[in-house]
């Protein structure tokens, strides 16, 4: 605004008044821009919090809760120093938007705060909790505790971490493989029975797949499956299949017929022209089934419950799930490091696949 | 290049009939058009030539040669589709490349393909862009250089220019047949629009429902008119029709006798806005001016008449009427043409010769 003024006065001479308006207009403007991001700071604040506090905790929990009790201490200290420096931080952002401002008064709040913390709650920190990364026998380690644990009854939490990748990778690259061809099959050629296999794919997902758990047992038990990754990784992928399958179609169709014919009329085959030009068109819709399809995966409990014993198979789940179990609910801040640990790979996962995601809703194909 | 054949083409999807048993040849080299309302077959047509869409009957020949059951990517042919159909994900440079991926041609013979065709439609400073960093004309451009980089034998295009703004639309009319004259491949251009086609291409072929109506120049198809719907299509503003009747030597629609000898029963009478004239009232039939049109070099009046509304053009950019002014309307016995009602064919008549292209 103030660049243009003076130009447009010369243009055409207005009276002095009118300029001091605009310019009065434009500090208007920028106070209520400023009140409307702070308003929506505010909101989006709160709605986090509920959704931030219980794994703040868990990790609050897990760096400093000793045997016996469960303190919550820790937490209400580091959120009152916490809060306010998330707060100054906001109002750092409207009261100035000079970077080098900004970037000192961010550094000044972090490192008060940090002080604070380390004042506050740094004495009651220790990683006693974490030792079940290292020795497997952890529980009978701890002193004065675990009473009904015999040696060896635990498998390294490595073995379980190894597992649970295993299974949650298998398993996606199963689901994305079949759920690709199968959806662009179903949205690009037309057969006998078509309409009604869609039909079935959706009425597939609406049925709870627990009911299932018995017949599925005895089969993996016919099968020769039972107490095996790869029985549950089979069923865990065929109860996903419907609805990725739905899924992909989707994005299949939404891919324009015209790039396909023009390139089987540029010379490529139809396999051709599905690798390299219908393909990078789904891709997007490939990450979020496949993000979905792990994280189903990693967290999956029930059937990990039911399908497997023998403890080299336990997954993460059945491991923090045992664990919990073997120390009889008093040492809430190992199930709270295991906990944490459990976690942090699907964070980083949504961390990592959260800007392609994004993308999802605004992309899909231009031209 | 190659002169294409199409024998009692016909396609049809179960019970919707695409396109009619057809025949059209076109000569080596030739630009020719097809022209015809939305729906009528036209893409149909193109696609079967193209081989995405196998024919449900007839012949296709390519110079001679079969190719109903040659697949589209051993045709050699190069397509725009109406929505450029540009590979989203790959730069310009790719695109344009894409169809020589396929026949092996060397890296560098490629490299020089693709940038001669580039030049060719003057997109070389584009090569790096992706095609949603470009707008629609750009984008159009790219589409003919990726149809004409592999040396295509026949050129089809859809629609080519029904997504460009006026002004672009009129550039590359002139810059596609400009291309198609240097190059000489024999080129089929798909459109709605008869402007598009009648300046474009060599001769027109016009379809309706399925069916070729007429394949002649534009000259033909506006002078000489086969059918009603030819009549109709062709022309802007259109042709005004008129129901009458043919008996004893005269046409009668309404008030209005003209002389015709040679034919009977019941008839359509097409005249065209130009050959109609305004005069000061009490000549001719009786009108009240509707709406004034000023259409730069000309004006187009809607006058009510007893015979109907009818649509007059007059050259000259100075208006002699306004809305709501009492005028004659004067009707030529000269340029009319009759139309049978029933068969909708065009009839030719003793007394009125119609104008032959003068
Ligand atoms: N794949 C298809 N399946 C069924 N009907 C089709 C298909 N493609 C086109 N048609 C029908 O064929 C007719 C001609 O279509 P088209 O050739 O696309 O017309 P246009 O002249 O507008 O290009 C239309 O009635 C259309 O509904
Ligand atoms: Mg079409």
């Amino acid at each position: 605004m103030s660049v243009t003024l003076p130009s447009l006065q010369r243009a055409r001479p207005a009276p002095l008044r009118a300029q001091a308006d605009w310019d009065a207009l434009a500090k208007a403007g920028n106070r209520r821009r400023a009140i409307g991001q702070g308003l929506l700071m505010a909101f989006l604040v709160t709605v986090s919090v509920p959704i931030l506090l219980p794994y703040f905790w868990m990790f609050t929990i897990s760096v400093s809760a000793r045997t016996g009790g469960v303190d919550s201490a820790v937490l209400w200290r580091s959120i009152g120093i916490l809060v306010p420096a998330v707060l100054a931080l906001g109002f750092l952002n409207l009261l100035t938007d000079r970077g080098m401002r900004r970037l000192y008064g961010a550094a000044g709040i972090v490192l008060i705060a940090g002080t604070a913390l380390a004042w506050a709650i740094g004495p009651d920190l220790h990683l006693q909790n974490w030792a079940f990364l290292r020795d497997a026998n952890f529980v009978e380690n701890l002193s004065g505790r675990g009473a009904g644990t015999v040696e060896a009854q635990f498998p390294s939490v490595w073995t379980a971490f190894g597992n649970s990748l295993l299974l949650a990778g298998v398993q996606t690259f199963l689901v994305l493989s079949v759920a690709t061809l199968a959806g662009y099959y179903l949205s690009r050629f037309n057969f006998q029975g078509r309409a009604s296999f869609l039909q079935a794919l959706l009425i597939l997902h609406a049925f709870p797949a627990m009911t299932l758990i018995i017949p599925i047992f005895l089969l993996m038990h016919w099968t020769g499956l039972l107490d095996t990754l790869t029985g549950v990784i089979l069923v865990i992928a065929t109860l996903e299949l419907p609805f990725a399958v739905f899924i992909m179609k989707g994005f299949f169709d939404a891919v324009p017929w015209d790039i396909e014919m023009q390139a089987i009329v540029d010379g490529a085959s139809r396999r051709q022209a599905f690798a390299q030009v219908v393909f990078p068109q789904v891709k997007v819709g490939l990450l979020a089934v496949g993000v979905f399809s792990f994280i189903r995966g990693w967290e999956e409990y029930v059937f990990v419950r039911t399908l497997l014993f023998d403890k080299q198979n336990w997954t993460m789940s059945l491991y923090i799930f045992w664990v919990s179990e073997d120390i009889m609910g008093v040492d809430y801040g190992v199930v709270a490091a295991v906990g944490v640990f459990y976690v942090v790979p699907s964070i980083l996962l949504y961390v990592f696949c959260q800007k392609y995601l994004v993308q999802m809703s605004l992309g899909g194909i231009k031209g | 290049m190659a002169r294409i054949e199409l024998e009692q083409v016909a396609k049809s999807w179960g019970d919707v009939v695409a396109v009619e048993p057809t025949d059209l040849v076109i000569e080596d080299g030739e630009f020719v058009a097809i022209l015809g309302p939305s729906g009528c077959g036209k893409s149909t047509t193109l696609f079967m030539l193209a081989g995405i869409y196998a024919p449900t009957g007839g012949e296709i020949r390519f110079d001679g040669h079969l190719v109903n059951r040659v697949e589209a990517r051993d045709r050699n042919v190069g397509i725009v589709f109406q929505s450029y159909a540009l590979y989203p994900h790959m730069t310009v440079a790719k695109n344009i490349r894409f169809p020589l991926k396929f026949k092996g041609v060397p890296a560098d013979e490629a490299a020089r393909r693709v940038s001669e065709a580039a030049r060719l439609v003057h997109v070389e400073e584009l090569l790096d862009r992706l095609p949603a960093e470009m707008s629609g004309g750009q984008q159009q451009r790219v589409a003919l250089a990726r149809a004409l980089v592999k040396e295509p034998q026949l050129l089809l295009l859809d629609e080519p220019l029904s997504n460009l703004d006026a002004t672009l639309r009129l550039t590359m009319r002139a810059e596609i047949r400009r291309l198609q004259r240097r190059l000489g491949v024999t080129t089929i251009l798909v459109t709605h629009d008869q402007i598009e086609a009648t300046t474009m291409a060599d001769r027109v072929v016009c379809m309706s429902k399925g069916r070729i109506e007429q394949i002649g120049t534009a000259d033909d198809l506006y002078q000489r008119p086969n059918k009603l719907f030819v009549a109709s299509f062709i022309g802007a503003p259109p042709i005004n029709l008129l129901d009458g009747r043919a008996e004893r030597g005269t046409v009668r629609v309404g008030e209005l006798t003209l002389p015709a000898s040679g034919i009977e029963g019941a008839v359509v009478l097409g005249i065209r806005p130009e050959h109609l004239g305004l005069s000061a009232p009490g000549h001719g039939l009786a009108g009240r001016i509707l709406t004034v049109e000023p259409l730069g070099r000309e004006t187009l009046y809607e006058v009510a008449t007893p015979l109907g509304s009818l649509r007059v053009l007059e050259a000259g950019s100075e208006r002699r009427w306004r809305e709501g002014d009492a005028s004659g309307v004067t009707v030529p016995d000269e340029a009319l043409l009759i139309f049978d009602k029933a068969s909708e064919r065009r009839l030719e008549t003793a007394s009125l010769a119609l104008a032959e292209a003068a």
